[in-house]
């Protein structure tokens, strides 16, 4: 078979080695390069709308946490409001119970007081007709004879009175 | 015992009669250039084939890999100006095209690069990317200017070693694959014959039977095949890729 010469240059060959050349650029370039940075391009920006994404859920869950906190306080406020208020209604309440007590106690022991303060009238009072009516008994045991009464019973009211006043 | 080596085998020629062109010959080198293409692009069609963005394959993974190794290398070697980053289609297929067509050699196909057509095509690609980046940065009286300095006695030897920059890429490339296949020609002769001459050294009808059997041409071209194709392979297509980009990045700062 025909050969070419081992050292040389055909322009034909020369020609169309430049032609394969670009035909593999371009081939090179539509097979190999332009579908990979696609994909890359695509990763890429995946990557970025996720982290953007995540920024997003980031904010909103600091707007949460603010509102959750801030509800929380709120609470913590309120409760202690509520819980301030029905001290000083228990205070007041109990203030309220104990003064009434002490009113009623009082009042029980005036009442007592009055009562026995009665009651001492009326001892005095039988202890005294008892008293005159021994007395005239006795008096009339002693001089065994009709006295008239009727002075008597002054003169023993007169003791008796003296009696109440020196006791 | 003869040893010859010849250029391309032309397969079929088509007379065209265009007076300088001559006749347009099918070679070795042009089949052989067409089947390294379409290698080069069926690999290209496998690896990208079912791209995805999540959970991606090995088979992309070496693709992206294979696509982000070239851009650094592009942007490495020209300072990584982001107006070179056009370059990344063009290098990537120049050393495909050189690494695959300097090893296709392995399967017994003749590369295409031990044809100095095929390295000539491509340093004037090259030149011509050269000279417009120069024209580009300098204008075309500063490009034309650039001959005259910094003497204008100096004109003729600028404009030598202007030429030489392709001629010497071209001759570079050419020079070592052409000399990978002049070596390993001597190599298999030299090892025939040494294989008949120590066999031929056998009594009666074995010697001289088995004197005919190149025993030694097994194995130990392989070995020398390590350097001579495969380191030789790789490094040339690489230093015209990296020659090319320097090239192109020093014209565009002078």
């Amino acid at each position: 078979m025909q050969t070419q010469d081992l050292v040389t240059i055909v322009p034909w060959t020369f020609i169309a080695q430049i032609c394969n050349l670009f035909i593999q650029v371009f081939l090179i370039k539509k097979f190999l390069i332009k579908p990979i940075r696609e994909v890359i391009a695509k990763r890429h920006q995946l990557a970025t709308e996720e982290l953007d994404k995540a920024r997003v859920s980031e904010q909103e869950a600091q707007a949460l946490k603010a509102e959750y906190e801030k509800n929380l306080s709120e609470a913590r406020d309120k409760a202690n409001e509520i819980i301030s208020t029905a001290n000083r209604t228990a205070i007041q309440k109990s203030d309220e119970i104990i003064a009434n007590a002490n009113r009623e106690a009082l009042a029980i022991r005036n009442k007592a007081e009055n009562d026995i303060a009665l009651e001492r009238k009326a001892a005095v009072n039988d202890i005294k007709d008892e008293i005159g009516s021994m007395a005239v008994d006795i008096a009339t045991r002693l001089i065994e004879r009709e006295v008239n009464e009727e002075d008597h019973r002054k003169l023993i009211d007169e003791f008796i009175e003296n009696v109440g006043e020196s006791k | 015992m003869e040893i010859s080596i010849t250029g391309p085998r032309i397969f079929y020629t088509i007379h065209t009669g265009i007076p300088i062109l001559g006749d347009f010959n099918i070679t070795e080198t042009l089949v052989v250039s067409w089947i390294v293409m379409i290698i080069i692009t069926g690999l290209c069609i496998f690896l990208t084939r079912d791209l995805k963005v999540e959970n991606i394959s090995k088979r992309q993974a070496v693709a992206e890999s294979l696509v982000e190794i070239l851009e650094k290398f592009v942007s490495d070697n020209t300072g990584g100006k982001p107006q070179f980053a056009k370059m990344v289609p063009f290098i990537g297929a120049l050393f495909a095209t050189s690494l695959i067509s300097n090893l296709i050699s392995l399967t017994g196909l003749r590369s295409p690069t031990a044809d100095l057509s095929t390295e000539a095509a491509w340093a004037i690609v090259v030149f011509i990317m050269i000279t417009a980046e120069k024209i580009k940065s300098a204008g075309l009286g500063g490009y034309f200017k650039g001959f005259t300095e910094p003497i204008f006695v100096m004109t003729p030897f600028n404009i030598l070693s202007e030429l030489a920059t392709p001629i010497g890429m071209a001759c570079r490339h050419f020079g070592n694959i052409l000399s990978g296949i002049v070596i390993n020609g001597l190599i298999y002769a030299a090892l025939a014959l040494l294989s008949s001459k120590l066999l031929g050294l056998l009594p009666g009808l074995l010697g001289e039977w088995l004197s005919h059997v190149p025993i030694l041409s097994v194995g130990v071209p392989a070995i020398l095949s390590v350097y001579f194709d495969w380191f030789t392979g790789f490094m040339q297509a690489f230093i015209f890729c990296i020659l090319t980009l320097q090239y192109i990045n020093n014209a565009s700062e002078s």
